[in-house]
């Protein structure tokens, strides 16, 4: 398992307090580079939770082990290091959000541009271009967000996540406001593009009918008991290192 | 690992400026809103400086204003003239006879004549003589506006001075020829005078008593003097000397304090109004700036979320705050300076070319947009303390 993007075990994170509190575990749970993991469970079983987590926003209660690329996360967190854990979210993850995502006073352009813009890197670069043309987004360029489709908006919040070359996409409920057919499209989109980039994706969705007709590998939430949630997947791992 | 500050700043200023831009409209109300409050204060402060540098520039201009005027004879020698000159109070300072001896009878060549003019002793530094050179020796005169207009003359004409004596029961006329060498403007002396060299004046004098050789000048005592303070704040201390030593003399002082108490009111004044004002207005861009972060919460969350620094997303608002206060700025200025032009206008006929009723200067201008800017970024500060403590994973909860 040398090399892996994403290498999570015995991560524990608590939201609320008292009766609605709740408690997510997170037993293993590792990503490679170019592989796409989806998490799936009902409304309200932690998913979120669980992006928190991964997202480096969310203070964890106790961690075993995280590790993200070179990064050890779990020591950032004890030192309180904030602003390092901001430049790690800057530099290595990219973020697709169920809505918005998009800043409302910018135009399309600067909003793919923001990650970019942070980092100090190049504007306008063959990689940018690439992914607006991939993902159809030329006419829309001088457009405010207000003025897109929320189809559109979804298309333009996935350039942004990818526009800095990230190692490691989070995207939470992404397709969840869009119809049917565009939800497709759009999840199409995303893991293509991370795969032909080999950027480990991590995808928290509630619809596993349309995850499943991609190649994305599940991992579960096991609800143990009010207020606790799992997530594992131990079972992968001790298969893999079975092959 | 190494922190993207420089470019993670320079973003968020790009950010701060882009939205001010795009909520235009937001923006032009704060902007408004503190050239309401700042354009009424810069006009008030013009008019502080105007009318008050109007008033001192009035005063200072009129001679008479330094002037310390010695009242009664004295018996003053030249070692007390020699201490005068070193006083530093001391503007100009020249001996005189006693005022009875100093009187002379005027005749122009025409005919027309002029009784009882004052003869005023003078030298080079005499404020009224207002940069005219002085009279020369003992056949040069420089007369008073009044004096000239009765004597119909201009100067270059010749008149005839004439010095009476009673001695021994007998009345005896000196007839002295005169060059009129200039005559003065009306506003320097307002009564008939003849000025002329201390040495005309004590050879007038000496021949009215009877002395027919003149005392040297070095070694006689002179009843009184002209003494004019070398400044304004001078005067009053001047006069206190001079008191202390039993001299009398009178100033004009009250219209000098009563320049330097409109000064003192009206400053004060304005520093009430203006601490009100700005006070109110602080508050009211803090609410403004605080309720924005409250507005945006959900972009700030976002740009912390994508890895902006706290401290990058508190200058947030600070960038904000800067930009509307040196805008609002601006707009005062502009705004005032067009008022301040208005009331210069309207007030033409009552000003000399050189006085201005509303006086704006770059550097009042420069002070007010340095503290505006300063008091801003002090009123952002909160709202931009509270951005940097915006959770970014509440960007990622469905709101």
């Amino acid at each position: 398992m040398a090399g892996a993007l994403l290498d999570i075990r015995d991560l524990t994170g608590n939201r609320g307090a008292g009766s609605q509190g709740f408690t997510l575990q997170i037993e293993a749970l590792t990503l490679h580079q170019g592989e796409a993991v989806g998490i799936i469970g009902p409304s309200g079983c932690g998913k979120s939770t669980l992006l928190d987590l991964v997202g480096l926003v969310l203070r964890p209660q106790q961690a075993g082990c995280f590790r993200l690329g070179s990064h050890d996360i779990a020591a950032l967190w004890q030192q309180d290091k904030q602003s390092a854990l901001a430049a790690v979210r800057a530099q290595h993850i990219g973020y697709v959000l169920q809505t918005g995502g998009l800043l409302p006073f910018l135009s399309v352009r600067d909003n793919i541009r923001l990650s970019c813009d942070l980092l100090g890197l190049p504007r306008n670069s063959q990689h940018e271009q690439q992914l607006i043309k991939v993902l159809g987004l030329g006419r829309l360029l001088d457009n405010k967000p207000a003025a897109l489709s929320i189809g559109e908006r979804q298309r333009v919040a996935i350039a942004r996540a990818l526009a800095h070359k990230p190692r490691l996409i989070l995207a939470d409920e992404p397709t969840a406001s869009l119809d049917p057919a565009h939800s497709v499209r759009v999840m199409e989109l995303l893991l293509h593009i991370a795969r032909a980039l080999s950027v480990g994706i991590l995808v928290v969705s509630h619809d596993w009918d349309l995850l499943s007709r991609f190649e994305v590998r599940p991992v579960q939430a096991q609800m143990a008991e009010s207020g606790l949630t799992c997530f594992s997947d131990l079972a992968y791992r001790q298969g893999g290192q079975n092959e | 690992m190494s922190t993207p500050r420089l470019s993670a700043y320079r973003s968020t200023a790009r950010l701060a400026l882009i939205d001010i831009l795009h909520e235009w409209r937001v923006s032009f109300c704060l902007i408004l809103a503190l050239a309401a409050v700042l354009a009424p204060l810069l006009v008030l402060f013009g008019l502080k400086s105007g009318i008050v540098t109007t008033m001192r520039d009035r005063l200072l201009s009129d001679p008479r204003t330094l002037e310390v005027v010695v009242v009664g004879s004295y018996r003053l020698d030249p070692a007390w003239f020699a201490s005068l000159a070193n006083n530093p109070a001391v503007g100009f300072a020249i001996p005189r006879t006693r005022s009875l001896a100093a009187t002379i009878d005027l005749q122009a060549a025409e005919g027309r004549s002029l009784a009882g003019a004052e003869l005023v002793p003078t030298a080079s530094g005499d404020p009224l003589l207002t940069g005219q050179a002085p009279p020369n020796g003992r056949d040069q005169v420089i007369l008073s506006h009044s004096a000239a207009q009765k004597l119909a003359v201009s100067p270059g004409s010749q008149i005839t001075a004439l010095v009476a004596r009673t001695l021994n029961g007998g009345r005896q006329v000196q007839r002295l020829p005169l060059t009129v060498g200039a005559v003065l403007p009306e506003a320097s002396f307002g009564r008939d005078g003849a000025f002329v060299s201390l040495d005309m004046l004590a050879a007038v004098e000496d021949f009215r008593d009877g002395h027919d050789t003149p005392q040297p000048l070095q070694s006689r005592t002179f009843a009184s003097l002209r003494l004019f303070a070398a400044s304004l704040d001078a005067v009053q201390g001047l006069a206190d000397q001079l008191r202390a030593q039993s001299i009398e003399v009178r100033t004009k002082a009250d219209e000098i304090a009563m320049v330097k108490s409109v000064d003192k009111t009206l400053g004060s004044l304005f520093a009430i109004i203006a601490s009100l004002a700005i006070g109110g207005y602080l508050l009211s861009l803090a609410a403004s700036l605080w309720a924005n972060v409250d507005r945006k919460r959900k972009d700030l969350a976002l740009m912390r979320l994508v890895g902006f620094p706290p401290g990058a997303v508190m200058a947030f608002p600070v960038v904000q705050a800067a930009l509307i206060a040196i805008l609002g700025t601006s707009l005062s200025a502009a705004l005032a300076g067009g008022v301040a032009w208005i009331v210069n206008t309207m007030l033409a006929n009552t000003l000399s070319r050189e006085e201005f009723a509303c006086l704006l200067l770059p550097g009042d201008i420069a002070v007010a947009l340095a503290v505006t800017v300063v008091l801003a970024l002090l009123a952002s500060s909160l709202g931009g303390y509270r951005a940097a403590r915006i959770d970014p994973a509440e960007s990622l909860r469905e709101i």
